[in-house]
């Protein structure tokens, strides 16, 4: 099974992967889409493309195809060339560009494989100088702890799904809360982190779905305070995006209006006070 | 890299919708496609999606889009009507559009529905004032 890496010239992430597969002498062949490899991309991109990712800027590069499955960005990559599948959920393709890596999250793989994934943040960060950016719901919050000692991450986002009764239900798995405050404390010893909440729609007991309220939004905030034993975190309220959903339950609501969030806001301040809210 | 409009070409026989796509009368048919200017700030095309034929759109409805390595564009009616026939060759070759975007780089051809549209649109100089 032959690999194909489609790159751009001068991107810095595809060197980086082509000096990997190198290293490890996996035989692959190279299409520059600025150059010669630019018809190639073309018929890749036409049979592929609902399966590419494309950020603000476009294309992200390297795409590395073995014939069946896609890699793209230097985080899926570098895990994909160390430990074949292990480490699928840990890495999604970034959008941040120079030295900035992101697309990390802590809470998306198998714990198992720990080490393995701590092994490729060592490989892109220590090896080859990049600067991380994770994210992390509060699951894993072992490998989070082990991150921090190791020093792989220049900043960490917290989403912090909700209020400790609804955890489970917005994580869509059964949550031990103690995990998650776990994580919160160790997130504010970062270089620099970021927490947020996004308002979410909610299926409530009676099988109707509705937002996130201000009151609990109120009580995310006080959880944060409880946990961090701070009221002064960086804290950020997010609109729910309903188009970008991939949960079919949630695609068809109504997107709430920006300024709705101004109610938010103020229910969060008594215990974040510096919260601020999502621009649209 | 885009190039300064005195070196995009722009023809004095098709019409100009503001929004880039050009418009040419072929008997009771519009032939469509994108003008120079827009192929150029697109970069090199590698797909572009184009509707099928039967359907109808409204004068500026999206119709299709063209996609490089940087953006994704969509594709404006500069009349309305029904589609009546696709550029197919484009799936193969997208990259006519940036070759020749007003020969073999042609995107539909429409049906109008009210041919008095095709007066509303802009001729070349008044497309080069708006994209100047």
């Amino acid at each position: 099974m032959g690999f194909t890496i489609y790159t751009a010239t001068g991107c810095t992430r595809c060197k980086i992967i082509k000096q990997l597969m190198n290293e490890k002498g996996i035989a692959f062949e190279e299409q520059d889409m600025k150059a010669a490899g630019k018809e190639a991309f073309q018929k890749f991109y036409a049979a592929n493309r609902k399966a590419i990712f494309r950020g603000p800027d476009g294309v992200e590069f390297p795409l590395l195809h073995d014939g069946i499955t896609i890699r793209q960005g230097i985080g899926a990559c570098v895990a994909y060339l160390l430990s074949g599948t292990k480490l699928d959920g840990f890495f999604s393709v970034g959008t941040l560009h120079k030295e900035w890596v992101d697309g990390i999250h802590v809470s998306g793989g198998n714990p198992e494989y720990t080490t393995e994934f701590l092994a490729a943040l060592q490989y892109i960060k220590k090896g080859n100088n990049m600067k991380l950016q994770l994210d992390t719901n509060g699951l894993n919050s072992a490998i989070l702890e082990q991150i921090l000692a190791q020093d792989l991450a220049d900043v960490v986002i917290m989403n912090v799904l909700g209020p400790k009764e609804l955890y489970s239900q917005l994580a869509g798995e059964a949550v031990n809360i103690t995990e998650v405050e776990k994580s919160l404390s160790l997130v504010t010893k970062f270089p620099e982190y970021k927490l947020q909440t996004t308002v979410a729609p909610v299926v409530r007991e009676d099988g109707e779905i509705s937002y996130l309220t201000t009151k609990e939004i109120g009580a995310t905030a006080k959880f944060i305070a409880e946990a961090t034993g701070s009221m002064k975190n960086p804290y950020l309220v997010k609109l729910f995006k309903p188009k970008e959903c991939k949960d079919e339950r949630f695609k068809t609501i109504e997107a709430m209006p920006a300024n709705a969030l101004l109610s938010y806001r103020t229910a969060a301040r008594t215990h974040q006070v510096f919260v601020e809210i999502e621009k649209n | 890299m885009t190039k300064p409009i005195a070196e995009l070409i722009f023809l004095s026989e098709i019409h100009y919708f503001h929004e880039h796509t050009w418009a040419n009368v072929e008997g009771d048919l519009v032939k469509v496609g994108i003008t120079d200017f827009a192929q150029d700030s697109l970069g090199n095309i590698i797909f572009v999606e184009l509707p099928n034929v039967g359907e109808t759109y409204s004068k500026g409805d999206e119709f299709g889009q063209a996609e490089s390595a940087k953006t994704v564009s969509a594709l404006y009616m500069p009349v309305s009507g029904e589609i009546v026939g696709v550029n197919s060759e484009l799936e193969e070759a997208p990259q006519h559009v940036n070759e020749d975007p007003y020969g073999a780089g042609w995107m539909i051809v429409v049906k109008p529905s009210n041919l008095d549209e095709i007066k509303e649109l802009l001729s070349k100089e008044d497309y080069l004032n708006q994209i100047k």
